[in-house]
Parts: C-alpha cells; structure tokens; sequence
C-alpha cells in the first residue's frame, strides 16, 4: 500500500511535538529558572541576566531530543581569563547542585545533570557562560567570548570562539515553515546515527528557503531542501556563514568525505521514497508513543461510559502527591 | 471564569467565588496538603461542564507532600445532589503547598483509577490542583483526563 507521504510527515511532526511531554518541559522550565536566579543572585553586577537558548527556545526542538540552555553574559571585566570564568560557573554550580546532580564540564558549556526525580525523569541544563567582547557594549552588540574547553591532552589547548547567540536566535525566529524542515531533518538525524550538526542542518534550511523557490506540501518543501544539501554540500565555495560570528563557516565542520556522505546520503534518501512511498517511514518515523493521540482526539466533548448515565461516585480511597 | 481545552475541544466554567472558597480551604491547611470532590453537571451537548461545588471527604490524611482521601461517608450526599439538583461528581481538586501545580505521577495514577472505577460512568474526570502559600493562591489548573492522560485547560 502507498504512503500519502504529506500524511506521513505531519503525523511524525504532530507525534513529535513538545506539547505531548508538556509535564515534563514544565519541569527543565522550573528547574531553568531556579538556575537563573541562583546565578544572579551569585554573581550580582558581574554578570547581565542569564537568557535562554538552545533548541526549544528557536522552536526546533523534538521530543525525543531538546535542549534547553542557559546564557551568562558576563562582564569584560568580571575575570581576566575565560578559563577562570569557565571555573568559577563550574566551581558555583557545583557547590550549589553537586549534591542533587552531576555537574561536569562540556565543549563551550557546564552541563547540569539534576538526579532522577521520583516520577523517574532526568532534567539536565546546559549553562554557557560567554564573556563580553567590549566592555559595556553586550546590551548593544550581543557579542560574546565563549570558552571551548578541552579534556584531551596537552597540545589541543583550549581556546575560545566569538560569537553572538542572539543573532542565532533571531535567524530563525518566526520562520515556521523552515523550522518544520529543520524538525524533520533532526528526526532523520538523530534516527541515523546523529552524524551531524543539527546547527548545520538548521543553516543549509535556511539558505535553501533563501536560495529557491521552497512551495508545496510539506514532502515537496522537504524534498526540495533535500536537493538543495545534495547540490550544494560538495559544491566549492558554499559557506554556511554562523550568523553569530560571519568567520564561522559551518561546512569547515566537515571533512570532504563527510561532504560528499552528506550528498549521498540526500540523494538515496530522496529516490528510495520516490521509489516507493512506503520508505519515508524508515527515514522518517512517528514517534510510537504518542501515535494513538490523534484517534482519542477526534472525538471531542465530555465522555460518557456505554452504560447511559453520568452519574458517578467517587472510588473509596486514593493518594495524590 | 471560562477555560478551554484544545485538546477535546470542551469548556469549562467555575465562578470565581467557588475557586476562592477553595482556595481559601486549601490555604487553612498550609503547609499540608489538602482537597476533595468536585461537583458539577455537563451542558446537554456535553461540550461544557459547569463545576457548581465541591464536597470535602470525611477522613483524610494530608502533609506536605501527601494527600490521601476516603470517599467513606459521602455516598448519600452523592446521591441527594443528583436527584435535587443533578449534579454529579467530576472530579478531584487538592494543593500543593509550595509546589508548582503540575502533576506528580501520583496524581495521575489515582486519576487512572478513578476513571476506571466501576463507581465512575464518566470518562473525562478533571483535577484541579491548587498552588498555595502560606496566605496566598499562587495558580490554579484544571487538568482533563483521557486515555491515561492529564492535559491543562488554557
Ligand atoms: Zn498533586
């Protein structure tokens, strides 16, 4: 039987929105603000007021995977290395959570581990500190000195980047249509191996909806991106440009032959549908646990049970938390 | 006050006087938690349901954490409400005191049992959770229940 391949996608997005694991986003969102006042409170005129990032904040994020981050901005003259700024939010998050989470130091971020709670869910926040580029000027520039850190050895020394997460923010802010793409292509990646950069992703979207005429139903408008990465990724001289930093090319990330896998890749994926329409379900599946929702929610008003009569008594003994 | 459920696409209306009276039951027991029934009837399409009152269990246990309730007792009251006003049980209310007025997985495991109560004929319970302080309610929400599911009215 042939897949309605539109059908097929709105049914992966619909069973992947955050919306079904609303208890718990309630959760990282109540925990996300615990963490900004902490970080407030501690470092006072230090710093200017945490903002948040990441995946659920541009509206990208699946519920198989999402993130959300926390940004420090710092003051130019808060510390006079970003290693000692780096330290120092690692040093604070530890003394204040260490006991109810695993606080441990990542690539440009300290991420927070809070322990299972008693309903068995793990809330974990990535905080990235960033320190102003010129002094006073944050509020007017947006533009950061991000620590990298690296645990690996003596000669890959850690350094820093430039870079302007508002700006990132903002690329992708009220672009609907793209951020469909982009949750389709994160289901595809993250189902495949997570082999690259959901930023990458994110910016050859964008470029595409740019570049070309991206219409049609939503398989047509994926299809279409699909082309635009296969046509491109290999091409000499196509940049990704960060619009948080303009010398930050994203396709430098890649190899050549990660390039080249990429083209491929794109290229099997869009003739095996083509092919045959059932096969979009392999590349791009619903997420099972919520697929029954839908059904439930078509019926609509206040149900009764087969039986006739609403009236009701209530059990004799229950517990709430 | 009128809520909305996108979900299933119903109603809900309670008067504001009710939910402060309530609230302010709720807030009489801080820091413990406490709660009880919810009483109300459904439009003839069953498309609203009018919360019109509440009734309170006889024996219960409540602490900060922790409320437990028994329905030992209230059978007739049960039963006069529906036969002078029609009005029926739909639903539990209870506080957390301190806490957010999210869903523990407590509560919905009851809300589980409840709806698949023999007692129970409905099949949307509601549960209405109290945030409160010391003299004050913080939030209140309503939560449908369907298919092993709490979902919040907007
Ligand atoms: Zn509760």
């Amino acid at each position: 039987m042939a897949t309605d391949k539109h059908e097929h996608l709105e049914t992966v997005l619909e069973t992947h929105r955050m919306t079904h694991v609303q208890n718990l986003v309630d959760k990282f969102k109540e925990k996300r603000n615990e963490v900004k006042q902490a970080l407030a409170n501690h470092y006072g005129s230090d710093i200017y007021y945490p903002f948040d990032s990441g995946s659920f904040k541009k509206h990208t994020a699946i519920n198989t995977k999402f993130d959300l981050d926390v940004v420090v901005p710092f003051k130019k003259d808060s510390f006079d290395t970003l290693d000692k700024m780096f330290d120092s939010l690692n040093d604070f998050l530890d003394d204040e959570y260490g006991e109810i989470a695993t606080i441990r130091k990542q690539k440009v971020s300290i991420g927070i581990i809070f322990d299972e709670d008693d309903d068995g869910d793990v809330i974990n926040l990535d905080i990235v500190p960033g320190r102003e580029l010129n002094k006073d000027q944050y509020s007017a520039d947006n533009k950061l000195n991000l620590f990298v850190y690296s645990k690996y050895g003596l000669f890959s020394s850690s350094t820093y980047i430039q870079t302007n997460i508002q700006a990132q923010i903002d690329h992708i802010k009220a672009k609907e249509n793209e951020r469909k793409i982009i949750r389709l292509l994160k289901i595809w990646n993250n189902n495949d191996g997570k082999e690259y950069k959901s930023f990458l992703l994110e910016l050859f979207t964008i470029k595409a909806f740019d570049k070309e005429d991206i219409s049609g139903n939503i398989w047509e408008k994926l299809e279409k991106v699909m082309e635009y990465i296969k046509d491109n990724a290999t091409k000499d001289g196509f940049k990704l440009i960060d619009p948080g930093n303009s010398n930050n090319d994203l396709m430098d990330t890649l190899e050549s032959w990660g390039k080249t896998n990429l083209s491929n890749r794109m290229e099997t994926i869009i003739e095996r549908i083509n092919s045959n329409s059932d096969n979009i379900k392999s590349y791009f599946p619903t997420n099972k646990d919520f697929e029954d929702d839908d059904k439930s929610s078509s019926s609509v008003g206040y149900g009764i049970k087969t039986g006739g009569t609403a009236y009701s008594t209530p059990p004799k003994n229950e517990r709430f938390g | 006050m009128k809520l909305h459920n996108k979900h299933r696409n119903v109603e809900l209306i309670i008067n504001q006087e009710l939910l402060e009276k309530i609230s302010q039951l709720g807030i009489d027991h801080y820091p413990n938690e406490f709660g009880g029934f919810l009483i109300g009837k459904y439009s003839d399409d069953y498309n609203t349901l009018f919360i019109t009152d509440y009734i309170l269990p006889k024996s219960y246990k409540g602490s900060r954490s922790l409320f437990e309730r028994s329905a030992k007792g209230t059978k007739s009251l049960f039963s006069k409400l529906f036969k002078i006003k029609k009005e029926i049980y739909v639903g539990e209310w209870h506080t957390h005191p301190n806490g957010s007025t999210r869903y523990s997985d407590i509560d919905l495991r009851a809300m589980i049992n409840i709806e698949s109560s023999p007692s129970v004929n409905i099949k949307n319970p509601v549960l209405l959770i109290l945030s409160v302080s010391e003299k004050k309610l913080n939030q209140a929400t309503f939560y449908i229940y369907e298919n092993k599911k709490l979902i919040p009215y907007e």
